[in-house]
């Protein structure tokens, strides 16, 4: 496979008004397939959420992950995306959550470990424009100073990748630690971090609206690689609503690691 | 029986099964790391059900690897941490 250049894509920006958490589920894999059908340019998507809810890796047990009981206390909606990686709540306005849609051949000849930091050196670019001293973290984080910002997940389907980040911009922790089960395991490797009561990096360290750094964010990426304004397709959104109640608002595809 | 691992340079894998009649079943894997194709996790479950549980992680490890063939990429993971969580589970006690 040849390897293939950011500047050798016309790329699309799509930033749509607030969406369920299955339909983001369900726009992922649609982009991705048609990405990879080569219907669509590769493409940027910015989410914006229209509810709470946790979004699990397709690996993780539905069960050891997420507390049912409290999540349907909080009215916290649990979903799973197609690729791996760990849990992130999601509350309107806490994070910044992006998508990347290319063919697969802009990672060519790469390892995972690679691909990983190639796709967000926009990111690190960016954060660095805004005075945050980032960098990737293997490995799949991004880092500050001032603790974690964000988690990368890729999956790749059909000759196309699909490279999703969620970025946390104000996140209460103590209601995230009431819905997510974080094991022991997990906290013996942030032994070192406080119990904060927030988890703010994004916006301890800039001081902006999160609608600012997303602005900075896709201005960075304008320039870096070149980004037209573009949106959903009525052919991908409506297989996208179809694909959010069939397959991601479904027992058997969330609970498909029990 | 439930046992967790955190790769070192990696991610966490869990394992959920139960013995019976010295052999693993109802075998789960799960945790925060990457394979592709996903199909996979449902490989390595197969691999391991019906596994005598007093064989060794290396073994174990040995019938994951020859499960998955090469083909199937792993990121985060290997068939020595899944190996390592199944032990674990088996050692923790009740």
């Amino acid at each position: 496979m040849n390897r293939s250049d950011w500047n050798d894509f016309k790329w699309r920006l799509i930033h749509a008004a607030p969406q369920p958490p299955s339909l983001h589920m369900a726009i992922d894999e649609v982009l991705t397939d048609e990405v990879a059908a080569r219907r669509r340019p590769p493409t940027l998507r910015v989410w914006e959420w229209s509810s709470s809810c946790v979004v699990i890796g397709r690996f993780q047990s539905l069960r050891n992950e997420v507390d049912a009981e409290a999540a349907h206390r909080h009215g916290i909606e649990v979903v799973r995306r197609i690729s791996g990686g760990g849990a992130m709540f999601i509350e309107p306005g806490n994070t910044i959550t992006y998508s990347l849609y290319a063919p697969e051949t802009l990672v060519a000849g790469m390892s995972f470990q690679e691909s990983y930091e190639f796709m967000d050196a926009w990111v690190i670019d960016a954060l660095q424009g805004l005075g945050i001293n980032a960098w990737y973290q293997p490995l799949n984080d991004i880092a500050s100073p001032a603790g974690k910002i964000a988690g990368a997940a890729q999956t790749r389907r059909g000759g196309a990748v699909l490279h999703h980040v969620t970025m946390a911009y104000d996140i209460d922790t103590t209601k995230m630690l009431d819905v997510l089960r974080i094991g022991r395991e997990k906290l013996s490797d942030k032994a070192t971090q406080s119990a904060a009561k927030r988890v703010d990096p994004l916006r301890s360290q800039t001081g902006l609206p999160r609608s600012d750094i997303i602005k900075k964010m896709i201005a960075t990426f304008r320039r870096r690689h070149g980004l037209a304004p573009g949106k959903l397709e009525p052919a991908e959104l409506e297989r996208a609503v179809t694909l959010a109640e069939s397959k991601f608002s479904s027992t058997a595809w969330t609970g498909i690691v029990p | 029986m439930h046992g967790e691992y955190k790769m070192p340079g990696g991610k966490l894998v869990v394992a959920d099964f139960e013995v019976r009649d010295g052999k693993l079943t109802r075998v789960r894997i799960s945790g925060d790391f990457f394979l592709e194709p996903d199909s996979a996790l449902t490989m390595i479950d197969v691999a391991l059900e019906g596994m005598p549980a007093a064989a060794d992680s290396t073994h174990h490890a040995a019938v994951i690897q020859a499960a998955l063939g090469p083909n199937v990429r792993m990121f985060g993971v290997s068939p020595e941490a899944i190996a390592v969580a199944v032990q674990r589970a088996l050692e923790m006690p009740g």
